[in-house]
C-alpha cells in the first residue's frame, strides 16, 4: 500500500504541488515569524552585551516606581558620587550616565525623529572613559556649557555642520550649542534607529536632568575583584559615604556588568515578546486558515480519485489501506511541505528585517537566527496540521463502494445533508444563545465560546448557504456577462462544499478584520464623543512623550501670559505608589485646569486638591471602596510617603483614576513635566491671530505640537491606528491565503472538467471566454466569503464592543467605508486568484478531452 | 460521382495527418480528398483506427491536418487562427459527440442554444422551437442533463447542432452509446433534418445499419478512402465491409 501511495504521489506531480502549496503557505508564516523574533531578540542581546562590554559594576538608585504598563521611574543619584566611586580600590574607570529625552534640530529648522513615536531621541553624556563605547569619529568630544556632539546618522540626516551652532530640544526648553563632533556607538552608526545629542557631564546634567544629577555610574574594574567583589565594595564605600552626609537621602545599589546586561536584556525582551506574541498569533491564524485549504485539496482529489480508489477497493484493498494510502501521501505532502515552508520562512523572515531597515530602524545585523526549536516546531506543526486535515477525506476515500468503479463519471458527491443543516443551525443556535445570555447579564468570559461556537456553525452551514448566496451574488455576473457570467455563477454553486471550503479562509479572514475595524472604528467614535465633551478649551500642545519627556512645565505658564489668551492649563503624569500599588497620577494645577477640561467633578470643586488631597474617579473608588473622606498613602519616586485625604470625585477618567494637585510634586527631585498644555483662546481674537502666537511660543521650545480641537481629537483617534496594524497584517494574511486556496482549488476544478472545457471550446467557446468563466467563478467565490465574513465580522465587533462597555466603550460604530473597501478587495482577490487557472483553462486541448473516456 | 447540381459544402484535398516522426510516426490520414456535399447526409465508415475520427476533426476544425487543405465553405481552414477558428465552429458547424455532449450545469434549453448564446446571437426563435418540437423535447426543456436519459441527451445535442442553422453538422458516433432503438430515434431525426430542412451533415460510424440512414458512404481503412457506396442498405454496407476483410 506503501508503493502505491508514492506511485499516486510521484503520479500527480501537479497535484503534490498544489497540495504542498497550502501547507507551505501555512508553515512559512510560523517559521518565518519564529526567525524573525528570534533574531530580533538575538539582535537586542547582542546590542547590549555590547552596550555593557567593558561594564564590570553598575551604580543605580534603588528607589524606583513601578507603575501601569512596565513603565517605572528610578531615582536619580547625585553626580558627586562618580568621584567617590572613582576613590575605591579597585576601580579602574568610571562615569556618570544619562539617559534623557534631548531632540537634534536639523539644519533646515526641523527636528529629527518623530514626536513620541517610532525610534526614541536621547540626550546623553559624552566621556571618553574606558567604559563607555562613544567614540569620535570626526571633531572631538564636547567640553563645557556650549559644546554638543551628534551620532553619525543625525549629522547626516539633519545635515549639520562641525564647527556650526546647532538647536537641542531637551526637557526644559531648547538650546542652542556649538557641535563640535560626531561620534559612533561601537561602529554602530545609530543605535536601533535613535537620536543621540551628548555634552559633557555637568552639562547634560544640567540640561537634561537635574543640575548635580546622573541617572547611573558605569564602573570599570582594574582586574584585582571579581565584578561581585567590586560590586559589593562599591556599595560598602558609598553606603558610608551617603550615611556620613546627614542632608542626602539617595539609596543606592550596585549591579555587576552581568547583571544589568541581563536585567536591560531581559526588558527589552518582555517588550519584544508581545511583539513575538502577536507574530505567532497570525502565523497561528495563517495555519488555521491554510489548513481549510488543505482539506480542501485533499477533499477534491480524493473525489478525483473515486473510481480509482474505487478500482483498488473492487479488486481487494480494504477500506483501512485505501484510507492509510491517502494519509501516507498527507505525510509526504505534510513533511515535504513544511520543509519548504521553513525554508520559505527564513526568506520571509529576511523580509521583514528588510522592512524594518526600509523604516529606517537601524538593527545592527547580527545574522538570522534559525534555532533548532523552530526547525523542529515547524516540521511537526505543518506535518500534523497535515495529517489531521486530510484525515477526513482519507476517511470518506476508504467508504467508497467498490461499484464506483463502474460509475461513469466521478463527481465529489454534491448533496447537502439534512443532517448538517441540522448540526450547523443547532451549533449556530446556541452560540448565538451564550452570546445572548452574556449580553442579557451572564458572565463575559462566555463570550468566547459563543463565537466559536457561531464562527463553527457557520461553517458547518457553509454548504447549505453557499449555493443559494453564490447564486445571488451572480447574478450581476450572469446579467452582465450573458452565457459566461451565468455559466460562472452555476459553476460556484455547482459543488456547495467546495465552494464553502475555498470561501473560508475568505471568510474567516474578513470576518476577523472587520471585527478589529468594527472595534477601532467604535473606539474612535468615542473618543471623538468624549474629546468633544471634556475638552473646553479650543487648542492643544500634545506630546507622545508619556512617561518619557514631555513638555516643560513652563510652556503652560508662558502660554497663560500670552494676551490672546484667555486660559492655559498643563496637565502632567507621574508615576506613584498608591497604598502599594504603582499607578499613574494625573497631576493638575487646580486653579487654571478648570476652564479648559471637565473632569465632570461630582459635587466638588478643583479647589479642594490641594497638596494634601486627591481625587479619584468615581468607579475607582467604588470598587477600592475609597470613599470621599477616606485617605489613602501615595508613596513619591523620591521615596518621599505622603497621606492624602480622597477629597471628591470625578466621572471622566480619561486622564486615569487619581488626580493629584502639582502642589504634592513641587519642591522634590521628581521629573515633572506636562503631557499636554490645554488652551482656550480669547473670543475676540480671530483663529490665525491666536494660532500664530500660540506655535510662536511652542516653536520657543521646540516640543510638543500645536493642534486644534479638532486636530487633537484626530490625533486621539490615531492612537488607535495602531489596531490598523493589526487590521493590516490580518488583511494581507488573508488575502495571500485565499488567492492561494482559491488557485488550487481552481485549478483542481479545471483538470476536473476537462472534458466539459473541451465540448465548450468544441461548440464555439472562444478562449477569452473560458478565461471570463473561469474568473467570474472566482469572484463569486471570493465575494462569498467576503458577504458572510462582513456579516459575521459585524456581529463579532458589536459582541465585542458590547464586552468592553466596562472600559467606557458604549457606542458601536459599522464599519461601512472598510466594509465597501473589502468588497472591493475580495473582487480583485478573486481576478488575481483565477490568472493562472484561467491560462490554464484555455490550454485544455480540444481532442484529447474530449476522447478521454 | 460528380453531380453538377451538387455544391460542396466541406472538403479535403490531398490531406495528410502523421503523428510522430520518423520510424514511429503513424500515418493516421494519408492522401484524402473527399467532398461533401449541401444537403446530403454523408456516412463516414471504416475499422477502428482508420483515421475516421481524425478526418472529421480535420474538417471541423478541431484539429490540423500536418499537409494538405481542407475547406469550408469556401474558406481554408489551415489560414485561420484560433480565435476565427473557434467562431468558425460556433457559426457554421454543428457538433455531435458519442458522449459527454452537454454541458452538466445548463438546463437542455441553455445546452441547445449555448453556441448562439456564446455568439451573443438571439437565433432564430422560429427555428429552434420547430427544432425542439422535431426532437420532442418540450417538456424536458427545464431539465439539466444528469435528469435526462441518455437518448434524450443525444436528441439534445441534435437539437443543439441543427439550432444555430450552421452549414454542416459534424457527428462522430451519436449513436454508439444507445441501444439500438434509441438510436435509430436519433438516426431518424438526423435524416429528418436533412430531407425536411436541407441540412448538411457528415457523420462517423462502424454500424453498417446507422450508416445506412446516409446518402452516401466514404470507407476509410488505413488512412486511405478505399471505396465509396451511394443509397446504401444496411446488407450492401456490411457486404462491403466483409470484402474489405474486417
Ligand atoms: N494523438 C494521437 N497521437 C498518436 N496517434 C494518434 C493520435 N490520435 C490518433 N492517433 C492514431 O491515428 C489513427 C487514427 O485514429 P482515429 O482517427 O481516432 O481512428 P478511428 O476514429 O477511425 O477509430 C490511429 O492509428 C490512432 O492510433
Ligand atoms: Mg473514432
Amino acid at each position: 500500500m506503501f508503493r502505491i501511495a508514492l506511485k499516486g504521489i510521484l503520479g500527480r506531480k501537479a497535484r503534490l504541488v498544489l497540495t504542498s502549496l497550502a501547507v507551505i503557505i501555512g508553515t512559512a508564516f510560523l517559521a518565518g515569524t519564529s526567525v524573525f523574533s528570534a533574531t530580533l531578540n538575538a539582535t537586542f542581546n547582542n546590542l547590549f552585551t555590547d552596550v555593557f562590554k567593558n561594564v564590570d559594576a553598575y551604580v543605580r538608585s534603588s528607589q524606583v516606581i513601578e507603575g501601569e504598563f512596565g513603565v517605572q521611574e528610578r531615582q536619580r543619584i547625585p553626580a558627586a558620587l562618580v568621584e567617590d566611586v572613582l576613590a575605591v580600590p579597585g576601580v579602574k574607570a568610571a562615569a556618570g550616565d544619562i539617559q534623557a529625552f534631548a531632540r537634534i534640530v536639523g539644519a533646515d529648522g526641523k527636528p529629527l525623529g518623530t514626536d513620541g513615536q517610532g525610534p526614541p531621541t536621547f540626550g546623553g553624556v559624552f566621556t571618553e572613559s574606558f567604559v563607555s563605547l562613544w567614540k569620535v569619529v570626526d571633531g572631538r568630544a564636547p567640553k563645557g556649557p556650549n559644546e554638543a556632539v551628534v551620532d553619525e546618522a543625525s549629522f547626516q540626516k539633519g545635515k549639520l555642520t562641525i564647527g556650526k551652532p546647532v538647536k537641542i530640544i531637551g526637557q526644559a526648553g531648547s538650546r542652542e550649542f556649538t557641535l563640535v563632533g560626531v561620534t559612533s556607538y561601537g561602529d554602530v552608526r545609530s543605535p536601533g534607529g535613535a537620536t543621540f545629542a551628548l555634552f559633557d557631564l555637568p552639562t547634560a546634567s544640567e540640561f537634561l536632568a537635574k543640575p548635580g544629577f546622573v541617572d547611573d555610574i558605569l564602573v570599570a574594574g582594574d582586574g584585582s575583584l571579581s565584578d561581585a567583589a567590586l560590586s559589593q565594595r562599591i556599595t560598602d564605600a558609598l553606603t558610608k559615604k551617603i550615611a556620613a552626609d546627614s542632608s542626602a537621602t539617595a539609596k543606592i545599589e550596585t549591579l555587576t556588568g552581568a547583571e544589568i546586561t541581563k536585567e536591560t536584556q531581559d526588558q527589552i525582551g518582555s517588550a519584544l515578546s508581545f511583539f513575538g506574541i502577536l507574530l505567532s498569533v497570525f502565523s497561528f491564524i495563517a495555519l488555521g486558515v491554510g489548513s481549510f485549504v488543505i482539506y480542501n485539496v485533499f477533499s477534491i482529489s480524493a473525489a478525483q480519485r473515486e473510481r480509482e480508489n474505487a478500482l483498488l477497493r473492487a479488486i481487494g484493498a480494504s477500506k483501512k489501506q485505501v484510507t492509510r494510502a491517502m494519509l501516507i501521501e498527507s505525510l509526504v505532502v505534510g513533511i515535504f511541505g513544511s520543509a519548504v515552508g521553513l525554508v520559505g520562512g527564513i526568506g520571509l523572515s529576511k523580509g521583514l528585517s528588510a522592512l524594518l531597515r526600509a523604516l529606517s530602524i537601524d538593527i545592527p545585523s547580527s545574522g538570522l537566527v534559525v534555532k533548532t526549536n523552530t526547525i523542529v516546531e515547524t516540521l511537526v506543526v505543518g506535518t500534523l496540521v497535515t495529517i489531521s486535515s486530510a484525515w477526513l477525506p482519507a476517511r470518506r476515500a476508504g467508504k467508497v463502494p467498490p461499484l464506483a468503479a463502474m460509475r461513469s463519471t466521478a463527481v465529489e458527491v454534491i448533496a447537502t445533508g439534512r443532517k448538517r443543516t441540522i448540526i450547523g443551525f443547532s451549533v449556530m443556535g446556541v452560540g448565538a444563545a451564550v452570546v445572548a445570555a452574556v449580553v442579557a447579564g451572564a458572565s463575559t468570559s462566555l463570550l468566547g465560546l459563543g463565537i466559536l461556537l457561531v464562527f463553527i456553525g457557520t461553517i458547518v452551514l457553509g454548504p447549505v448557504i453557499v449555493r443559494p448566496v453564490s447564486l445571488f451574488l451572480g447574478r450581476p455576473a450572469a446579467r452582465f456577462r450573458g452565457i459566461t457570467g451565468s455559466m460562472a455563477r452555476q459553476n460556484s454553486a455547482r459543488n456547495p462544499k467546495r465552494t464553502a471550503r475555498t470561501a473560508s479562509p475568505v471568510l474567516i479572514g474578513v470576518a476577523l478584520v472587520t471585527a478589529v475595524t468594527a472595534l477601532a472604528a467604535s473606539i474612535k467614535g468615542q473618543i471623538n464623543d468624549v474629546f468633544t465633551q471634556q475638552l473646553k478649551g479650543n487648542y492643544v500642545v500634545s506630546t507622545n512623550n508619556r512617561g518619557f519627556g514631555g513638555l516643560s512645565p513652563s510652556l503652560a505658564t508662558d502660554i497663560a501670559a500670552l494676551p490672546e489668551v484667555e486660559a492655559a492649563s498643563g496637565i502632567g503624569q507621574i508615576i506613584g505608589k498608591v497604598d502599594g500599588k504603582g499607578q499613574f497620577l494625573t497631576s493638575v494645577s487646580p486653579d487654571t485646569v478648570s476652564s479648559v477640561w471637565n473632569f465632570g467633578l461630582i459635587n466638588v470643586d478643583m479647589s479642594a486638591l490641594t497638596a494634601d488631597s486627591i481625587f479619584i474617579s468615581r468607579k475607582k473608588s467604588e470598587s477600592k471602596m475609597l470613599p470621599v473622606g477616606s485617605s489613602v498613602t501615595v508613596v513619591l519616586p523620591d521615596a518621599t510617603t505622603h497621606r492624602l485625604k480622597v477629597a471628591g470625585l470625578y466621572e471622566q477618567n480619561e486622564f486615569g483614576d487619581y488626580l493629584v494637585s502639582k502642589a504634592l510634586s513641587a519642591n522634590t527631585t521628581i521629573a515633572s513635566f506636562d503631557v499636554g498644555v490645554y488652551i482656550k483662546t480669547n473670543s475676540d481674537v480671530s483663529a490665525t491671530k491666536a494660532r500664530a502666537a500660540l506655535q510662536k511660543a511652542v516653536d520657543k521650545y521646540g516640543q510638543g505640537t500645536l493642534l486644534d480641537k479638532q486636530e487633537y481629537i484626530d490625533k486621539n483617534s490615531g492612537n488607535v491606528n495602531q489596531l490598523l496594524g493589526l487590521i493590516y497584517g490580518l488583511l494581507f494574511l488573508s488575502i495571500i491565503i485565499s488567492i492561494v486556496g482559491i488557485i488550487i482549488t481552481l485549478l483542481l476544478s479545471v483538470f476536473e472538467r476537462q472534458r466539459e472545457l473541451g465540448l465548450l471550446r468544441a461548440v464555439g467557446m472562444t478562449r477569452s471566454q473560458v478565461r471570463t468563466t473561469v474568473r467570474w467563478e472566482s469572484i463569486i467565490t471570493s465575494l462569498l466569503g467576503a458577504a458572510l465574513g462582513i456579516t459575521l465580522g459585524i456581529g463579532l465587533g458589536w459582541v465585542i464592543v458590547f464586552a468592553l462597555r466596562d472600559q467606557g466603550l458604549t457606542t458601536f460604530s459599522l464599519p461601512v467605508g472598510s466594509a465597501v473597501v473589502i468588497v472591493i478587495l475580495s473582487f480583485f482577490v478573486g481576478v488575481l486568484a483565477a490568472v493562472y487557472p484561467a491560462w490554464r483553462a484555455t490550454k485544455v486541448d480540444i481532442l484529447s478531452a474530449l476522447n478521454t473516456n | 460521382m460528380t453531380t453538377s447540381t451538387l455544391t460542396v459544402a466541406a472538403s479535403t484535398k490531398n490531406a495528410f495527418k502523421i503523428y510522430g516522426h520518423g520510424d514511429e510516426a503513424v500515418y493516421a490520414l494519408r492522401d484524402v480528398s473527399v467532398d461533401f456535399y449541401e444537403g446530403q447526409f454523408t456516412a463516414i465508415m471504416g475499422p477502428s483506427g482508420s483515421g475516421k475520427s481524425t478526418l472529421m476533426h480535420c474538417i471541423a476544425g478541431l484539429d490540423e491536418l500536418t499537409k494538405g487543405s481542407a475547406v469550408i465553405d469556401g474558406v481554408d481552414l489551415s489560414t485561420m487562427k484560433d480565435k476565427a477558428l473557434t467562431e468558425l465552429r460556433r457559426e457554421k458547424i454543428g457538433f455531435i459527440f458519442q458522449s459527454f455532449n452537454l454541458v452538466p450545469t445548463l438546463t437542455a434549453d441553455e445546452n441547445i442554444r449555448l453556441p448562439l448564446m456564446l455568439g451573443n446571437n438571439k437565433g432564430n426563435e422560429e427555428w429552434i422551437q420547430n427544432v425542439i418540437n422535431t426532437v420532442h423535447l418540450r417538456d424536458r426543456l427545464t431539465h439539466r442533463p444528469s435528469e435526462l436519459s441518455g437518448g434524450q441527451q443525444q436528441r439534445v445535442a441534435v437539437a443543439r447542432a441543427l439550432a444555430s442553422q450552421p452549414r454542416i453538422i459534424f457527428a462522430d458516433e451519436p449513436t454508439g452509446n444507445l441501444d439500438s432503438t434509441t438510436g435509430a430515434e436519433i438516426l431518424t431525426f438526423m435524416r429528418k433534418a436533412v430531407d425536411d430542412l436541407n441540412q448538411t451533415i457528415v457523420m462517423v460510424t462502424h454500424d453498417p445499419v446507422a450508416a445506412a440512414y446516409a446518402d452516401r458512404i466514404i470507407f476509410l481503412a488505413d488512412g486511405h478512402i478505399v471505396d465509396e457506396m451511394t443509397e446504401p442498405t444496411a446488407e450492401r454496407v456490411l457486404d462491403r465491409m466483409k470484402s474489405f476483410g474486417n
